[in-house]
């Protein structure tokens, strides 16, 4: 490494200049004329028989350019992919089209394809399904009971699956406890809402024979392999280029219906295909996220130590799955969050119901895990008379427990071991950055009208891991660098990150490294982007292919110069011969060379390497929020929000606050705005931004954002992840300041309300609490 | 995609100035404006995230007034100037500097105000009229002008202070 240090500088991103032109290409930017405009038909009832599905009324019309149902797809067509991170789960997976049950309101039944958008969409309202209504299952609670309607019979029951988890012993614990907490929490179903939607297109390539599917995914590689799988075309026929990708959160890390649907359209049609979703239909088409019930029990002493906690997750995942395991999964791992309690059990449960599929949004199960805990936590610091900074004091690891070993089980990861860590020193930060000892003080001084309060969260998450990350490396012939990455930029920069990482590890600018993503056809077999992977696996992927290449390009220069491959060397970014001191070459020079000698490819030298150490690391953050509660109207502010951030080493602290900021804010969205909402026969009743409302520039609260950087001892540059921690604990910082807000005498809703001006208007003229949280 | 008319809906000329050239096209009564702008005029830097109106990505300038393209027919900006974000430097009234970005495009990229820079456009177009309208805003004027933008990445916190550094 070099002076000019580039890890750990808050550079600009050169993502930027064509986004703020207008000139990048998203999917919706890449349809051209002649194409067909799909639409999808989709089930306008929750759960229903299929008894037909009656094209007559647009088969002949002529704008009409093809259709498509379950019935004329090909025999063989696989069903969509399903990530069981679980044992003996239950298979509720679904077809590409629904053939003979639709279980959720917005499942795709039906393609039109026409001459363009419109004429798709008035066509697919003339298409004529007959329904033969079958009872829903809207929540899990009744879900479970015996006797209830089932989505999949098959099965016998809606419980997909089920883990349990035991350390130590919380009996013994709960048998010795002075206070026990117990309470049950309700987290509702949101949905990621990326500003740009999904979209796909399917074009062939006549010459080459072969497929490109472009699609809005983070998982591109993934999706190649899946769309191989289901149509049964051969893999090296078909290509997956993510072109710019405008946000994703998870719900653009499934593979979903559209994407395979485009391209069966073209392979039955013989036209270019495209598809690009609306937000009504993101609504009930795209992946939800979060909805859980969360009981927690708590064995508590009389001095506030919590020495046993038993967690029940019920997560209502929808309709079918496509990680299982996940939510519920990311819960239990994180619920205990920085707090010793030695004694634990959970059980973890995944129920179907006649909703949008369920997947990851950013955070997981973290954010209702974290939202219980740390609810539990002040309650039973007002049980043993302490306050809220001192019961979680006496609760936290303390620095010199690293690695800490959990006793469980992350699905899919393996044990969970915190790598690294200093949580007292999070709190230290977080309580200073909101003034903590004088908040009494500010709360007196506040206008009367004004409940004032303080809630503190803490936040432990799994970062990176999904598998081994390859990357490739390019010396071209001009000496340009070219790093050819799997991690898909979805927002949070990382070919910037990526290259002030490789620029470091070389010694080179990095106005040299160009880095590209994307295409897999150039791109390596990465797992993709999710899990605050992209910077820890994508970096450390990189260094290893950069060291893979510079022992191709001593090779090289040793064979130019006629000098042993021993005595090259490459020191401060460029190539130094032992036995010749003073004399250097660099990549650009050593490119000239070769190809004066003509020793090189036309290409340049590539070299490929995989980051295998499918090492998780634990990043973690302590937030605080500060929020006044209007007395008269319900409604809520926050006014300060502070978090004290850990993710490693970090390569660039103007992206990672970008990133924590816009987590927190998404959080905050969660707590006081969003919520999917269905009626009871299971008809969504949010389908768009009249309904349901994102956190506008006015909601967002005074950031104070600070750092503490425990580096990683898992990867060589010590970094963890920094895409989720901002998320995962805003519920919980935010819920806890309303109930300190309005204090121990109010009832608040335990969960992440959404706590809306109409509920706290509710809440604060007294009604009782299950009249104020209907 | 060029928008076909189908036998249903007959079409009807319209003929605006976008960005400085004059784009004629025969359209239906129906056709959004911000798909006319899109697929005839080529301005792809139009985004459409809401398609009700509330979202502000699409956000245009008609007749030195920003509106929704979502939520306006292209017949109804017959014979109208358009500004998209290609105009920006218009709207702000000055040059792109060196990096061939405006003071406006420079300043969110200076504050991390923009990550999968979806919305951004829409953004600077709305906000380059708004400081024209009104130069020096108050924060209050700024978050009041921002509400009308959904950005689903930033928290807005960048956005706001990259705003209040182009205050004169």
């Amino acid at each position: 490494m070099t002076a000019s240090r580039k890890f750990g500088q808050p550079t600009r991103r050169r993502e930027d200049a064509p986004l703020l032109t207008g000139r990048a290409d998203f999917v919706a930017d890449l349809v051209r004329p002649g194409m067909a405009a799909m639409r999808v038909v989709r089930a306008s009832v929750a759960h229903a028989r299929l008894r037909g599905i009656d094209f007559s009324a647009v088969a002949n019309d002529p704008a009409c350019l093809g259709f498509l149902s379950a019935h004329e797809l090909p025999a063989g067509t696989g069903a969509l992919p399903a990530a069981d991170l679980v044992a003996d789960s239950k298979p509720a997976h679904h077809g590409v089209l629904a053939r003979e049950v639709v279980r959720y309101v917005g499942e795709p039944v039906a393609v039109v394809l026409a001459v363009d958008a419109y004429a798709a969409e008035d066509l697919a309202e003339r298409v004529a399904i007959d329904y033969e209504p079958l009872p829903v299952v809207m929540d899990v609670h009744s879900g479970i009971k015996p006797g209830s309607a089932l989505l999949y019979p098959q099965f016998g029951s809606n419980i997909v699956h089920q883990t349990t988890q035991l350390v130590g012993d919380p009996d013994g614990a709960f048998a010795a406890a002075d206070i026990i907490v117990d309470e049950t929490f309700s987290f509702q179903r949101v949905a990621a809402n990326s500003m740009e939607m999904r979209g796909a297109i399917a074009t062939l390539d006549a010459a080459s024979g072969r497929y490109l599917v472009h699609s809005s995914t983070q998982i591109p590689q993934i999706l190649r392999k899946e769309l191989a799988r289901i149509t049964g075309i051969a893999p090296e026929r078909l290509r997956v280029i993510a072109p710019q990708v405008g946000g994703g959160f998870g719900a653009k890390e499934a593979v979903y219906a559209e994407e395979i649907l485009v391209l069966l359209a073209l392979q039955r049609f013989g036209r270019a295909t495209y598809w690009l979703e609306d937000r009504q239909e993101s609504f009930i088409g795209s992946c939800h996220g979060r909805e859980q019930s969360v009981r927690l029990r708590a064995a508590v002493t009389a001095a506030g130590i919590v020495t046993a906690v038993e967690v029940e997750c019920l997560s209502d995942i929808g309709a079918a799955y496509q990680f299982l395991g996940n939510t519920p999964g990311a819960a239990i791992a994180s619920v205990r969050g920085p707090y010793r309690i030695p004694n634990f059990r959970s059980r973890a449960r995944s129920v179907v119901t006649n909703k949008t599929p369920l997947n990851v949004y950013r955070g997981a199960g973290y954010p209702q895990a974290i939202a219980a805990m740390e609810r539990v936590m002040d309650l039973a610091a007002t049980a043993t008379g302490l306050d809220a900074a001192q019961i979680r004091r006496r609760n936290l690891l303390p620095p010199e427990a690293f690695p800490v070993e959990r006793g469980i089980a992350y699905p899919g990861c393996g044990p969970v071991v915190f790598d690294s860590g200093n949580f007292p020193a999070l709190l230290d930060s977080t309580l200073d950055a909101v003034d903590y000892p004088r908040f009494a003080l500010r709360r007196a001084r506040t206008a009367p009208e004004i409940a004032l309060g303080l809630g503190l969260s803490f936040v432990v998450e799994m970062t990176g891991g999904g598998g081994g990350e390859p990357a490739r490396l390019r010396l071209r012939p001009d000496g340009r660098l070219q790093l050819l990455s799997g991690i898909v930029p979805i927002g949070q920069g990382s070919e910037t990150t990526l290259a002030q990482i490789l620029a470091d590890h070389l010694g080179v600018a990095i106005e040299s490294i160009d880095v590209l993503s994307g295409d897999t056809d150039d791109s390596p077999d990465s797992p993709g982007t999710f899990a605050s992977r992209g910077a820890t696996m994508g970096g450390n992927a990189a260094c290893r292919a950069a060291d893979a290449l510079i022992h191709r390009a001593c090779r090289l220069a040793a064979e130019l110069r006629g000098a042993r491959a021993a005595d090259i060397a490459w020191q401060d970014g460029v190539l130094v011969d032992r036995t010749r001191p003073g004399e250097s070459l660099t990549l650009a020079a050593l490119m000239q060379q070769a190809q004066a000698a003509g020793v090189v490819p036309a290409g340049g030298l590539d070299a490929a390497a995989c980051y295998n150490d499918d090492a998780v690391s634990w990043s973690s953050a302590c937030h605080a929020a500060v929020v006044e509660v209007d007395r008269g109207t319900g409604v809520v502010r926050v006014v300060d929000y502070a978090v004290t951030h850990d993710c490693g080493r970090i390569a660039n602290p103007l992206l990672v606050d970008g990133q924590v900021m816009g987590g927190a804010v998404q959080g905050l969205g969660q707590c006081l705005f969003e919520e999917i909402r269905y009626d009871p026969a299971g008809l969504p009743l949010s389908k768009g931004y009249m309904d349901y409302v994102l956190p506008s520039a006015a909601t967002v609260p005074r950031f104070t954002l600070r750092h503490i950087q425990t580096p990683s001892p898992l990867n060589p540059l010590g970094m963890k992840g920094a895409g989720e921690a901002g998320c995962s604990g805003a519920v919980a910082a935010i819920a806890n300041a309303i109930a300190n807000a309005l204090g121990p005498q109010t009832t608040v809703p335990n969960g992440s309300g959404p706590f809306t001006p109409q509920l706290l208007h509710r809440i604060l003229q007294g009604a009782p609490r299950e009249e104020a949280s209907a | 995609m060029t928008r076909a008319p189908t036998a249903a809906d007959a079409a009807i000329a319209v003929v605006m100035t976008v960005d400085n050239a004059t784009v004629r096209a025969q359209v239906p009564a129906r056709y959004l404006l911000c798909d006319f702008l899109r697929e005839q005029a080529g301005a792809r830097g139009v985004h459409v995230a809401c398609g009700h109106g509330v979202c502000g990505a699409c956000t245009v300038v008609v007749d030195a007034v920003p509106v929704r393209a979502c939520l306006m027919l292209a017949v109804q900006a017959d014979g109208c100037v358009v500004q998209t974000i290609a105009s920006l430097p218009a709207l702000e009234g000055a040059a792109p500097g060196d990096s061939g970005l405006t003071r406006l495009q420079r300043a969110f990229r200076d504050h991390h105000a923009l990550q999968c820079g979806y919305c951004t456009p829409g953004m600077l177009v709305s906000t380059a009229s708004f400081l024209a309208a009104n130069p020096g805003p108050s924060r209050g004027q700024i978050l009041d002008h921002l509400n009308g933008h959904l950005c689903r990445c930033s928290g807005y916190a960048n956005i706001i202070a990259a705003i209040e550094s182009v205050r004169p």
